[in-house]
């Protein structure tokens, strides 16, 4: 048997190759906390400062981003 | 001179030593064996440096005892303590530790090296070694002609570890051999004299051969079949100690001045733990007998007993300096200064780069990123005072409009000389690294590798751009005309803006707020672009500016929106892909072109 096949079997066997996506999925999902956590922050503070174009724009920034990121989890779990 | 004569020299005296005895011819063999299979383990050993041994290396000496701790694990696995010196002055250059963590891995390669006296004395002169070192050479060598780079590696460690076994071998036969024609054990000088003359003999062992671990185990053959006596092999082995230094010192003469910083402090504390075992040696000797009694070591077991002694001197040496590390980087850092270049006319060299990390493909991308960054840091400057604004300013929290109103100097700076002395040599360098870095590199790290290269080149584009851009900044922003002097005033706080996010998210610990921050430099780019909102249509239709006027804004734009395109994507490169958890996230988290039109025309719409 050649050697790299009987290092991919261990790996298949192992499981080992999950491991990549592990790593990724909970770098999603923290980032997603981050994410929903700011909006919540930015939400906040415009019920006093309902007129900062600035912080609408933050805002809107982050429903992107958290758009974006639930997609990729979206695949990551398929 | 000495140099020319060192060599023929050399040769000449072991032709005279083969000449007259085969068995000075059987030891000499040995000790090239020896060295051989530690040339051997070298080779080995980085062959799975490619990553694995840097990612390990920077997560393992961020406190003091834990770089203590990395020098004494890598040094007993890789039984070398050259090998792990001349590493971590390759990592050190590449700007990948601290010099105060590099002395410690330093301190702790010292205590690993005892390990292999221990090895030796315990194990190497007991069992018939050579009975190993057969079936370790003939499977090294099958693997050494595999074509995996793993399988290679592993042959040669064990190829490493068979001549290591087999030199011992032929040193202890020889010396066995040996004592029935000469005794050398007649040569003996006893008192502070012998102490003084073989700890020297020691240091020039070293040096020929560049190894400690040689000299010691050529101590301790020699020791063992009664050559020596035992106080005279305490001093070769505190002379071996001193030697080593050495190699470090060869190793850090191709490194930058972090890297002869660090060979100056390996040979400190090898000097003053030299010099503490020399003064305190009767002490050191009691303590040695205290401790062989107290683990059951015969009385008359030298070899073991060299072993204890050259583990508790380097454990003194470590527990002496360790509160002077601070002191000890003070004091190298005033002696061992950077060369300074010649204020404003000196034209700047890579800060990181250095060939002896080549062969390290992680060490070696991670100093061309630290390199690209020094370059986006003069870019910085240069983009700055062309657009003629403080970079203290822009850094600031300091109102934009405010900003502009404060000029870095009267007089425009001249881009095209910044640009020579600032960018351009050093561009040129982390190309040619580059590219020889490509060589010894697996697939992933050369795209990546692809990648900071185009975020250098974006960030040159940035400056030459910003040249163009200078002139009409300089004539519009002082025009009488209010309508070009604004529209050039925003494009100056839009830059300084621009400038500004970088700086933060090139600080920030935080990716939800890099990205944030991103993003929203990639909208107004786009969102401020007065080609494309209708701007320039409209102060040319009400004949606000003159047609030269508007040709000039229409280009000047075009460059601005280049720079601001051009640092954005060099930023998410280099800074907000390579930050916490997002670089295990593929780029679809960006925003791109279709995002921000889409994200514009529903503000349009609101």
């Amino acid at each position: 048997m050649k050697v790299r096949k009987f290092i991919d079997d261990i790996k298949e066997y192992l499981g080992l190759d999950e491991f990549e996506k592990i790593d990724k999925k909970r770098a999603v999902e923290i980032l997603l906390e981050n994410l929903q956590a700011k909006y919540e922050q930015i939400s906040q503070e415009l019920k006093s400062k309902h007129d900062n174009k600035e912080l609408k724009e933050e805002m809107d920034i982050i429903s992107l981003h958290i758009k974006k990121a639930k997609k990729i989890l979206k695949k990551l779990n398929l | 001179m000495l140099r020319k004569i060192f060599l023929p020299t050399i040769l000449a005296i072991l032709t005279y030593g083969f000449w007259i005895s085969p068995d000075f011819k059987e030891i000499s063999a040995g000790v090239a064996i020896f060295l051989f299979g530690m040339i051997s383990l070298e080779e080995g050993f980085k062959a799975f440096s490619g990553g694995k041994l840097e990612k390990v290396l920077q997560n393992s000496t961020d406190k003091l005892y834990k770089s203590i701790g990395f020098g004494i694990i890598t040094t007993t696995l890789m039984q070398s303590s050259s090998l792990v010196s001349v590493l971590t002055i390759s990592f050190l250059s590449a700007g990948l530790i601290g010099l105060a963590q590099g002395i410690g891995i330093i301190f702790g390669a010292n205590l690993g090296t005892t390990t292999g006296a221990w090895l030796i004395a315990g194990f190497g002169l007991k069992v018939k070694i050579s009975a190993y070192a057969m079936p370790m050479l003939v499977f090294g060598v099958i693997f050494i002609f595999q074509k995996s780079k793993s399988l290679k590696g592993i042959g040669y460690i064990l190829a490493g570890l068979g001549f290591l076994f087999l030199g011992i071998h032929y040193m202890k036969d020889g010396f066995e051999a040996f004592k029935s024609t000469i005794d050398l054990a007649s040569f003996a000088v006893s008192g502070v004299k012998g102490l003084f003359i073989f700890t020297g003999i020691g240091i020039f062992a070293t040096v020929v051969m560049q190894s400690s671990h040689a000299t010691l185990v050529l101590i301790i053959t020699a020791l063992s079949a009664g050559h020596i006596t035992y106080e005279n092999a305490l001093a070769l082995a505190i002379g071996a100690n001193v030697g080593t230094t050495i190699t470090a010192i060869i190793g850090s003469m191709s490194a930058n001045i972090e890297g002869k910083r660090l060979a100056g402090a390996h040979l400190i504390f090898n000097l003053v733990t030299g010099l503490i075992a020399i003064i305190f040696i009767h002490q050191i000797i009691a303590s040695v007998d205290y401790i062989s009694k107290a683990v059951a070591i015969a009385e008359d077991d030298y070899a073991l007993k060299l072993a204890v002694f050259h583990t508790i001197f380097n454990l003194i040496g470590i527990l002496v300096m360790v509160a002077f590390i601070p002191k000890l980087v003070a004091f190298l850092e005033k002696i061992l200064k950077a060369e300074p270049g010649k204020r404003g006319k000196s034209i700047e060299h890579v800060k990181y780069l250095n060939d002896s990390v080549l062969s390290m493909p992680e060490t070696a991308l991670a100093a061309i990123i630290k390199e690209s960054i020094h370059l986006y840091k003069n870019a910085f400057t240069i983009i700055s005072r062309g657009l003629n604004l403080k970079k203290k300013n822009i850094v600031s929290s300091m109102d934009l409009e405010k900003v502009i109103r404060m000029p870095y100097s009267e007089k425009p700076i001249n881009i095209d000389e910044y640009y020579k002395r600032k960018i351009k040599g050093i561009y040129g360098e982390i190309i040619d690294f580059s590219t020889k870095a490509q060589s010894s590199m697996p697939p992933v790290y050369i795209e990546e590798l692809y990648k900071i290269k185009i975020a250098n080149r974006d960030i040159v584009e940035a400056v030459k751009d910003t040249k163009h851009l200078q002139k009409n900044m300089i004539k519009y922003t002082a025009s009488s005309n209010k309508y070009i002097k604004k529209e050039y005033e925003n494009i100056k706080i839009g830059l300084a803006e621009l400038l500004r996010n970088i700086h933060t998210i090139s600080t920030m610990e935080k990716e939800d707020e890099t990205i944030l921050l991103l993003s929203k430099a990639k909208i107004h780019t786009k969102r401020y672009d007065i080609i494309a909102n209708g701007t320039l249509d409209e102060l040319i239709r009400n004949h606000l500016i003159t047609n030269e006027m508007a040709t000039s804004l229409m280009n000047d734009s075009t460059y601005a929106y280049n720079i601001s395109k051009n640092l954005i994507a060099m930023a998410e490169i280099l800074f907000v892909q390579r930050s916490g958890h997002i670089k295990n996230i593929d780029e679809d988290i960006h925003i791109d072109d279709e995002d921000i039109d889409m994200f514009l025309e529903k503000e349009e719409q609101k």
